[in-house]
């Protein structure tokens, strides 16, 4: 049986999202379709599901889920009995760890809902420290939902509580979190500023591994700026911060590293480097407990790279490669990203039936109820393919919803951007029916 | 980072690697593995001078890299630590990435069956197991270089008469290819609904394009849907178009694949994929010559030439009750069954110089020989997705060839794992039962893509004991 035939016989319950997990996990090609002609547009919905190999690995999400149910539990448990005890600090720190462990699994809406609680408790209190904790957990979860404003606005609040404690390291995560919040938000001006004020209150307390953080942002910042010779000092910097650490303990911040580092090379026209450089974040991901979307993020710039200098096959095996990595560790999101590339893939090579992988990441952003930025995406670059396909109502469709979507989620720089491909539908329609 | 460098004892004119790539003509190898030094690799040091290779040593994978990207190698040894089959699968990718064809040597305290297996299936030189012998690897350095000897053999010239439009050729001379192309000049000239059968990748839509180039419809369009790619949902929006407001998301009148095809042809592809109810909908438009869109009440008559293609068994599929058999005498009003390949015998070389030709054209590369090796390895592989799996590998091997000359080290790890003189890994060279009956339950389980009610159909035993097997044989 097919995913998307299983798919559609599964409600949408938020129970039974680990099996809709377990069912996008168990998804097998089937030998016959990956060499036919449906082979370039396999997508993990025309993928098979066994249902005898489901109920076989039952068992062990099964336990998976009840562990994690242990734990929530466990973790209320310890909040009443700290209540009891009247240590209210205790309580709020073990609401905030089940929130944490909701946001390990992915479940973001349940882990704000635990911070929501947490929150209600810390502001009673006379400590502030608890209220600041959980405002960072808030604005870190809510930037994840892709909620920029209110997220900004609980590390606003974290900041002003924790330079009120001189609470220095709550301080700079605050402000790399305002700085997040506005760069997500593409406020340049705004996220230099903070990110400004976190390396210097880093550096104040010679913390090297949030001063490679903030620099690696920086490095992001003016990248997206353009100041590509900048960008590359605070790459540079970020990874001298982290190569005198741990080298376990900063595996991923070096991937990251590595991974602006390939961007930013690709940027200035080195695809040689470029390539090497996203190599070499894979193999810092390996280092350090595996992080399979960070894996998958990097594949995916890799296989970017890989497009933009017209080397289209490899692009494409990248991205089958970066799919299949995102269907066993059970990454809807990544999916969704992979799809959208794969579908621009199809779009820069005219291929008309590229449309079934945006029909599949949109299938796959409801399924899973990813944050709203990730459809958005979607239909831009579904509005742009259609563009491109000859079908400018359907383009048109696509990007207004996509504007909607930004707009609703503040991010003005996106909604110029559709604005500017809404225009251009719009020029494109108007010479066609002048020529008419 | 330490580097031991050495001299050969003998001649390198059969060498693995050309003289330009190693200074000393030896054998390049990176060893890769330990954080805080070569720890088990230590003796290969030693070893160096007399198994002839330049040794490079770097700690970890970051540095490996870097080194990776620096140069050329021959061989990369890789000591595997807890992980190994994630490790395995990174070393794998990360080479394949890697132009020049360098090959992997993997180290393992007691590797398991399984990993051996995976191994080899990935293409892997070879697991070896440590603490490392001497002997053991220099039997797997002979096999690398014995694979140097490769004599160039020139390519095919084209055939006169390929029947080609763009991309698409009909190549071939085989017995079986006459057959289908004597087939294909009865039903050109007419009007007559065509049904195509065969394996994936056998050229079910070349045949179709060629039908509609040769037959009276020529003048008009060919249309191609594929029916396993289309969402199910979307599929009847996509053939037969919709209305505005027809649901939602159909923001503007759509025109259906079997309107643009109106004085054409249409090709569905994979019919077999379609649900029963699209199935009776299509039965009514090749018999009322007319459609409906979606959210539509109006007929719309069509004059298509309709061409269908499957890589089921139909009859199978009439019998489970999942395909419609008056649909099916309507659509096999001709059949054409295309042959697999394998059975195709020297067509594979006459394929071979096609798409050498085709791809070497795309990536700037004259590619004119084909070492007898390679053709070896390309000869004995099995082919599941036939042609397409042959463009598909001839391609990969056109972007990596650097001399005109396509030898076994382009061609894809999967392949090269064929080769015959992989060795056994039991005394004496030959399988223990276990190992011969790991490696048969592996490729089957590789047949069925891993579904294990299938494997263990076709194994002839019960799912439990394949389940057991697996576990115990760590697949």
């Amino acid at each position: 049986m097919r995913v998307e035939q299983a798919l559609r016989l599964l409600p949408n319950l938020e129970a039974l999202l680990p099996l809709r997990g377990l069912l996008l996990s168990s998804a097998r090609p089937d030998a016959r379709v990956q060499w036919g002609s449906g082979g370039p547009y396999l997508t993990v919905g025309k993928r098979d599901v066994e249902p005898g190999e489901l109920a076989r690995s039952m068992g062990r999400v099964l336990t998976v889920v009840t562990e994690h149910i242990n734990a929530l539990f466990g973790a209320y448990i310890e909040a009443l009995e700290c209540q009891e005890r009247n240590d209210a600090p205790g309580a709020a720190a073990a609401l905030v760890g089940a929130g944490r462990l909701e946001e390990g699994v992915g479940r973001l809406s349940q882990a704000h809902a635990w911070y929501d609680v947490a929150l209600a408790l810390a502001e009673t209190l006379q400590d502030r420290r608890p209220e600041v904790e959980t405002l960072l957990a808030i604005g870190h979860v809510c930037l994840a939902l892709g909620q920029y404003a209110e997220g900004a606005r609980h590390y606003q609040r974290a900041l002003v509580l924790a330079e009120a404690e001189f609470d220095r390291g709550r301080a700079v995560d605050a402000s790399m979190g305002l700085g997040d919040a506005a760069f997500e938000r593409a406020e340049w001006i705004g996220a230099r500023a903070w990110y400004s004020r976190a390396l210097r209150l880093s550096d104040a307390a010679n913390d090297r591994l949030r001063l490679g953080q903030i620099e690696h942002r920086l490095g992001l910042l003016d990248r997206r700026e353009g100041d590509l010779a900048a960008a590359g000092e605070h790459l540079r910097r970020a990874r001298a911060a982290f190569e005198g650490l741990d080298a376990a303990g900063t595996a991923r911040d070096m991937a990251r590293v590595l991974d602006a580092q390939g961007d930013l090379d690709a940027a200035l026209g080195r695809p040689g480097p470029a390539a090497g450089a996203f190599r070499e974040a894979l193999a810092w991901v390996r280092r350090d407990q595996h992080d399979p979307a960070l894996d998958v993020s990097i594949r995916l710039h890799l296989a970017e790279l890989l497009l933009e200098t017209g080397r289209w096959l490899e692009a494409d095996e990248e991205m089958r490669r970066a799919e299949q990595l995102a269907i066993t560790s059970n990454q809807p999101r990544g999916l969704v990203r992979i799809y959208t590339a794969l579908g621009t893939l199809r779009g820069r090579q005219g291929d008309e039936t590229g449309f079934v992988f945006f029909e599949q990441a949109i299938a796959l952003c409801r399924a899973f109820e990813g944050p709203a930025v990730d459809e958005a995406r979607v239909f831009y670059a579904y509005g742009l393919f259609r563009q491109v396909s000859g079908s400018p109502d359907e383009a048109r469709a696509h990007l207004e919803r996509a504007r909607d979507i930004f707009r609703s989620l503040g991010v003005d720089v996106e909604v110029e951007r559709v604005e500017t491909a809404l225009r251009s539908s719009h020029d494109v329609n108007t010479a066609v029916g002048g020529a008419g | 980072m330490s580097r031991t460098v050495t001299r050969p004892t003998q001649s390198t004119t059969n060498g693995f690697a050309p003289p330009a790539r190693a200074a000393t003509g030896g054998v390049r190898v990176l060893a890769v593995g330990g954080e805080s030094g070569p720890g088990p690799l230590q003796s290969l040091r030693q070893w160096a001078p007399d198994l002839a290779i330049d040794l490079e040593w770097a700690a970890d994978l970051p540095r490996a890299t870097r080194l990776l990207a620096g140069g050329h190698w021959d061989l990369v040894l890789a000591v595997l630590g807890d992980r190994s089959d994630e490790e395995l699968t990174w070393w794998v990718d990360a080479l394949r990435a890697a132009h020049g064809g360098t090959r992997l040597i993997a180290l393992a305290d007691r590797p398991s069956m399984g990993l051996a297996l995976r191994a080899e299936k990935l293409g892997v030189l070879d697991v070896l197991a440590l603490p490392l012998k001497r002997e053991a690897l220099a039997s797997t350095l002979a096999r690398v270089r014995s694979a140097a000897t490769e004599v160039a053999l020139p390519l095919p010239p084209p055939e006169a008469d390929y029947d080609t439009e763009g991309h698409y050729a009909l190549v071939g001379q085989s017995p079986a290819m006459l057959e289908v192309y004597k087939l294909m000049a009865r039903v050109a000239n007419s009007t007559a609904t065509v049904l195509i059968l065969g394996e994936s990748g056998t050229g079910k839509e070349v045949v179709a394009r060629t039908i509609h180039q040769h037959g009276p419809a020529a003048a008009g369009a060919f249309v191609a849907v594929n029916c396993a790619a289309i969402p199910e949902n979307l599929l009847e929006s996509e053939l037969f178009g919709h209305e505005k407001g027809a649901f939602t998301g159909a923001v503007a009148r759509k025109i259906g694949r079997f309107e643009q095809a109106a004085g054409g042809t249409l090709f569905l592809d994979e019919i077999a994929d379609m649900s029963l109810a699209l199935q009776a909908k299509i039965l009514r438009a090749v018999q009322e010559r007319e459609i409906e869109r979606v959210g539509g009440g109006e007929s719309i008559p069509v004059t298509v030439r309709l061409i269908a293609a499957t890589n089921r068994d139909l009859h199978d599929a009439i019998t489970h009750g999942r395909f419609r058999e008056d649909l099916y005498y309507r659509l096999a009003v001709v059949t054409i069954q295309l042959p697999r390949l394998i059975d195709r015998g020297d067509d594979l070389l006459l394929l071979i110089g096609h798409f050498a030709r085709q791809f070497g054209t795309r990536y700037g590369k004259r590619i004119e020989s084909l070492s007898d090796r390679a053709l070896e390895l390309l000869r004995n592989h099995q082919w599941v997705g036939n042609v397409r799996e042959l463009r598909n590998v001839i391609e990969r091997a056109a972007i990596v060839v650097a001399d005109g000359t396509l030898r076994s080290e382009h061609l894809p790890d999967e392949l090269r794992a064929e080769e015959p003189g992989v060795p056994e890994r039991s005394r004496g060279g030959l399988p223990t039962l276990a190992e011969a009956e790991a490696r048969h339950i592996a490729r089957v389980l590789s047949h069925t893509g891993g579904q294990i009610g299938s494997a263990a159909e076709i194994l002839g035993i019960h799912r439990n004991t394949l389940t057991r097997k697996m576990k115990e044989y760590g697949l």
